[in-house]
C-alpha cells in the first residue's frame, strides 16, 4: 500500500469525524442538515477511496449512489418538510444535555469507540481500511445514538438516525469491500423510504400536536 | 435474426425454472396488486385485487412448499435467493393469514369507510401497503444473501410504519414514530452483527467465489469462522433482530404499534411480522451454534426468553386497552418461542416451529375478533366491553376459542407446542427455566383470563348506545368479518389433535436445517 493511499484513507477518515462534530455543534435544524451534508459528501469520497484501494468498480458506483441521496436529495426534502412547518427552520434545540456537554460526551464516545474496535476484534487481522474505517464508523454509530437521545425534538431523532446510518454504510463498505454494491443499494433505498416515511409522519405530528417535542408523545401506556 | 435468438436464448438461460421461477412470480404477484391498486385508485378493485393476489401468493406458495416437502431445496439467481424447510415453514403463515387478512380488510375497513374514520384516499394507500408489505415479509425467508434478508426486514418496518399512519389519530401518530425510530436503529445493531458474521465469513474462505453474504455458504462453512468475531456478532444480531421481534427489554415499540394499527394489520404484525425476525435470529443462531457450540447463544435464547415471558406476565395482569393486552401476549409467545429454542434439541426445536405456526394461528384470531367487537362496542377498553357472546354469539364464541387457545388450554394447538417446549426443556435438564415458565404460563394464564370471561359472559350494559343502534339486537356484523375467523378458528382447533404429514415432515426437515443434518 502506498504512502498516498494510507495518508488519503486517514484524511477521509478524520474529516469524517470532523463532520459529525459539525452536526453535534449545530443549534438549528438548517444547521444539522448542511452539517449531514458535509458529512454524506466526505463519506461518498470515503467510498472513493475505498473503491481505489481494493479496485472494485461498483464501489465507485456506491459513491456516487451515496453522493447524490444523501448529500442532495435527503437535505431538501428535509428542508422542505420543515419549511411546511411554522417557525420549522429556526427551531431551538432545546436539547436536554448543553452543546458544550454534548461536545465532550461526542469526544468520549469517540474514544470508547476506539477503545472497543481494539478490543473486540483485537484478534481479527484487520487490514488499513478496516482499521482506519471501523473506529469511525463505531464512533458515528454512537454519536447518532446520542444526538437522538440527548435533544427534544422529533426532527434531531431523524438526523441521528440518519448519522446511524451513515456509520452502517462506512462499516459495509470497510468490511464487505463491494462485494455487496446491491446490498448498499437496498440499505440506500431503505434510508430514503424511510426519511420520505418521517417526514410525512413528522408533518402530521407537527399538525396534530402543534409541536415537534417528543416528550408530548407519551399517551400511549397501561396505568 | 441469429443475434436475437442467442440473445433470447441466454436471457431465457439466465431466467431460473421450474420451482425458481415460482419464488419469482409469488414475489411479482403482490408487487403486481399493489401496481393496480395504486393506479386504479377504486375502492372496490382494490379490494378484488388484494384478495385476488392473496389467493395467488396461497396457491403459489402452497406449490413451493410441496416442493420443499417432497425434499428439494429451491435456489434460484446464483443462490441469491433459496427457499428450504425453516424458510418454507415461515413463509406459509405469511400467505396463509395474508389470505384471510385480505378477507377481513374487506369488512374491517368498508366499516371504518362507511363511518367516514377512513376515505378513499386512505383505502387506496391501505390496499396498496397491504400488498407491499405482503411482498415484503415474503422476501424473507426466500432471501439467502443474509443483506437481501436485513433490506427486507427494514423494509417490512417502513410499509408496517406507513399502514399504522393511515389513521391521523394522536396514538397512531405516536405509536408510528416509536415503531420507526426503535425498530430502525434496533435493525441498526442487527445490521452491524450481519456485516461481522460476513467478515468473519469472508477473511476465514477468501476463496469462496459466491458473494460472501450468502446464508448457506457461513453455515456450511460456520466451523472455520473467528469465534471472538462471531460472539459479538451474533449478540448485535439477537439484540437487533430480537427488538423486532418483540423480545423484551427491546419490546418497547410493540404495544403501542400492535395497539394502534388497523386490526388486519395488527394480526399481520403479530402473527406473522414477528415470525420473520425471530425467523433471522434464528438463522444465526445456526451460525454462532456451528461455531461457538450451542451453549452460548442457548443461554443468551433463555434468558431473553424468561425475561420476555416475565414482563408480558407483568403487562397482560395491567392491560386495560384490550388489543395491548393482545401485543403483550404477543412477547409471550416470541419469548416461549425463544425458550424453545434455547432449550434446543430435536424436541425443543419441534416445539419453537410448530409453536410459530400455531401463535400465528391463534393470535390473528384473536385480533379478528377484538376488531370487530371494538367496532360493535365504539371502545377498546376492556372494562367498557361486556356480554360479547350475548350480543354478537358467533364472534363471542371464536373469541373464547381463540382466548382459550391464546393462554395454552388444552385441546388446542398452543396447549401441544408449549407442552412439548416444557418436556424437552425438562428432559434437557433446565429444570429451573422449564418450572420458571410453568409459573409464568400460569400467570399469563390467570390475568388474560381475568379479562377474558367478564368480556365474553358479563352482561351487556343496556344503557351504552353502541354506533351502529342498540347492543340488544343479535349482530355479528356480516358473514365477511366472521368467516375470516372461522378458518383461523378450525385450524386452531384441529392442530390440537391432529398434525398433517406434510406439516410434520417440513418441521422435522425444518429441525434438521437448524440441526445440521443433511436432509433424507
Amino acid at each position: 500500500m502506498t504512502t498516498l493511499l494510507t495518508d488519503l484513507i486517514t484524511l477521509s477518515a478524520a474529516g469524517l469525524l470532523i463532520a459529525t462534530f459539525g452536526v453535534v455543534v449545530r443549534r438549528s435544524f438548517v444547521g444539522w442538515v448542511s452539517a449531514y451534508r458535509y458529512q454524506s459528501v466526505v463519506l461518498a469520497a470515503s467510498t472513493a477511496v475505498v473503491g481505489y484501494s481494493t479496485g472494485f468498480w461498483d464501489i465507485y458506483a456506491a459513491a456516487l449512489l451515496t453522493l447524490v441521496v444523501k448529500a442532495e436529495v435527503i437535505p431538501r426534502l428535509l428542508v422542505r418538510v420543515t419549511s411546511g412547518v411554522e417557525g420549522g427552520l429556526k427551531m431551538e434545540a432545546n436539547p436536554y444535555v448543553s452543546i458544550r456537554l454534548s461536545v465532550l460526551v461526542s469526544a468520549l464516545l469517540v474514544a470508547l469507540s476506539y477503545a472497543m474496535v481494539g478490543q473486540i476484534l483485537a484478534s481479527a487481522k484487520l487490514d488499513a481500511l478496516a482499521q482506519a474505517y471501523l473506529p469511525v464508523s463505531v464512533s458515528l454509530f454512537f454519536i447518532g445514538l446520542f444526538a437522538m437521545v440527548s435533544r427534544r425534538t422529533a426532527l434531531n431523532q431523524v438526523v441521528g438516525l440518519l448519522i446511524i446510518e451513515n456509520g452502517l454504510f462506512l462499516f459495509t463498505t470497510a468490511l464487505t469491500r463491494g462485494v455487496s454494491l446491491i446490498i448498499e443499494v437496498g440499505i440506500l433505498a431503505d434510508a430514503l423510504v424511510g426519511v420520505v416515511i418521517s417526514a410525512a409522519l413528522l408533518t402530521r405530528m407537527s399538525r396534530t400536536f402543534d409541536t415537534m417535542d417528543t416528550g408530548s408523545l407519551e399517551k400511549l401506556k397501561d396505568d | 435474426m441469429v443475434m436475437w435468438g442467442l440473445y433470447v436464448d441466454s436471457v431465457l438461460g439466465a431466467l431460473p425454472s421450474g420451482s425458481a421461477a415460482l419464488m419469482v412470480t409469488v414475489l411479482l404477484t403482490p408487487a403486481a396488486a399493489a401496481a393496480f391498486v395504486a393506479v386504479t385508485r377504486r375502492k372496490r378493485l382494490a379490494e378484488a385485487a388484494t384478495l385476488i393476489s392473496a389467493l395467488l401468493v396461497v396457491l403459489q406458495v402452497a406449490g413451493l412448499a410441496a416442493g420443499v416437502v417432497a425434499g428439494t431445496r429451491v435456489s434460484g439467481f446464483g443462490e441469491f435467493l433459496s427457499l428450504d424447510a425453516l424458510g418454507a415453514l415461515v413463509m406459509i403463515p405469511i400467505a396463509g393469514v395474508g389470505f384471510v387478512a385480505a378477507l377481513y380488510s374487506v369488512n374491517y375497513m368498508g366499516r371504518q369507510y362507511e363511518r367516514g374514520i377512513v376515505d378513499d384516499r386512505h383505502i387506496v394507500r391501505y390496499y396498496a401497503g397491504f400488498n407491499v408489505f405482503i411482498l415484503t415479509m415474503m422476501v424473507v425467508p426466500l432471501a439467502n444473501n443474509t443483506g437481501l434478508m436485513w433490506v427486507a426486514i427494514e423494509a417490512t418496518t417502513l410499509i408496517s410504519v406507513f399502514l399504522i399512519m393511515l389513521y391521523t389519530t394522536e396514538g397512531a401518530i405516536e405509536a408510528a414514530w416509536k415503531y420507526l425510530i426503535v425498530a430502525t436503529v434496533g435493525l441498526s445493531l442487527a445490521l452491524f452483527g450481519i456485516i461481522l458474521f460476513s467478515y468473519a465469513y469472508s477473511t476465514a474462505a477468501p476463496t469462496s467465489s459466491g458473494s460472501a453474504m450468502n446464508w448457506t455458504g457461513m453455515a456450511a462453512d460456520a466451523r472455520m469462522l473467528d469465534p471472538a468475531i462471531v460472539k459479538v456478532a451474533f449478540v448485535f444480531v439477537l439484540v437487533g433482530l430480537g427488538t423486532k421481534a418483540g423480545l423484551a427489554p427491546m419490546h418497547t415499540w410493540l404495544p403501542d404499534a400492535h395497539g394502534e394499527a388497523p386490526s388486519p394489520v395488527s394480526a399481520l404484525l403479530s402473527g406473522v411480522l414477528l415470525n420473520c425476525a425471530i425467523y433471522g435470529v434464528l438463522r444465526f443462531n445456526i451460525i454462532a451454534s456451528g461455531t461457538l457450540g450451542p451453549s452460548f447463544p442457548s443461554e443468551l435464547m433463555i434468558g431473553l426468553g424468561l425475561l420476555s415471558m416475565g414482563i408480558a406476565a407483568a403487562s397482560v395482569y395491567f392491560a386495560k386497552d384490550m388489543k395491548r393486552m393482545l401485543a403483550y401476549s404477543s412477547v409471550e409467545h416470541m419469548g416461549i418461542i425463544s425458550l424453545a429454542v434455547g432449550f434446543g434439541g430435536f424436541v425443543g426445536l419441534f416445539a419453537a416451529l410448530f409453536h410459530i405456526i400455531n401463535h400465528a394461528t391463534a393470535k390473528p384470531l384473536m385480533f379478528f375478533a377484538s376488531g370487530t367487537v371494538s367496532q360493535r362496542f365504539g371502545t377498546k377498553t376492556m372494562s367498557e366491553i361486556r356480554g360479547v357472546i350475548k350480543v354478537m354469539p358467533f364472534t363471542g364464541a371464536l373469541l373464547l376459542v381463540g382466548g382459550l387457545a391464546i393462554v395454552g388450554m388444552p385441546p388446542f394447538n398452543i396447549f401441544a407446542s408449549e407442552f412439548l417446549a416444557l418436556t424437552s426443556g425438562f428432559a434437557g435438564g433446565q429444570f429451573m427455566a422449564a418450572s420458571a415458565m410453568i409459573l409464568l404460563l400460569v400467570l399469563v394464564f390467570a390475568g388474560f383470563i381475568r379479562q377474558l370471561v367478564p368480556m365474553v359472559f358479563g352482561s351487556p350494559s343496556s344503557d351504552r348506545s353502541a354506533p351502529l343502534g342498540s347492543t340488544e339486537r343479535k349482530d355479528d356484523m356480516g358473514m365477511l368479518a366472521v368467516l375470516p375467523m372461522v378458518i383461523l378458528a378450525t385450524i386452531v382447533v384441529v392442530l390440537g389433535f391432529y398434525m398433517p404429514q406434510p406439516l410434520q415432515t417440513l418441521i422435522r426437515d425444518a429441525v434438521h436445517v437448524i440441526q445440521g443434518v443433511p436432509s433424507s
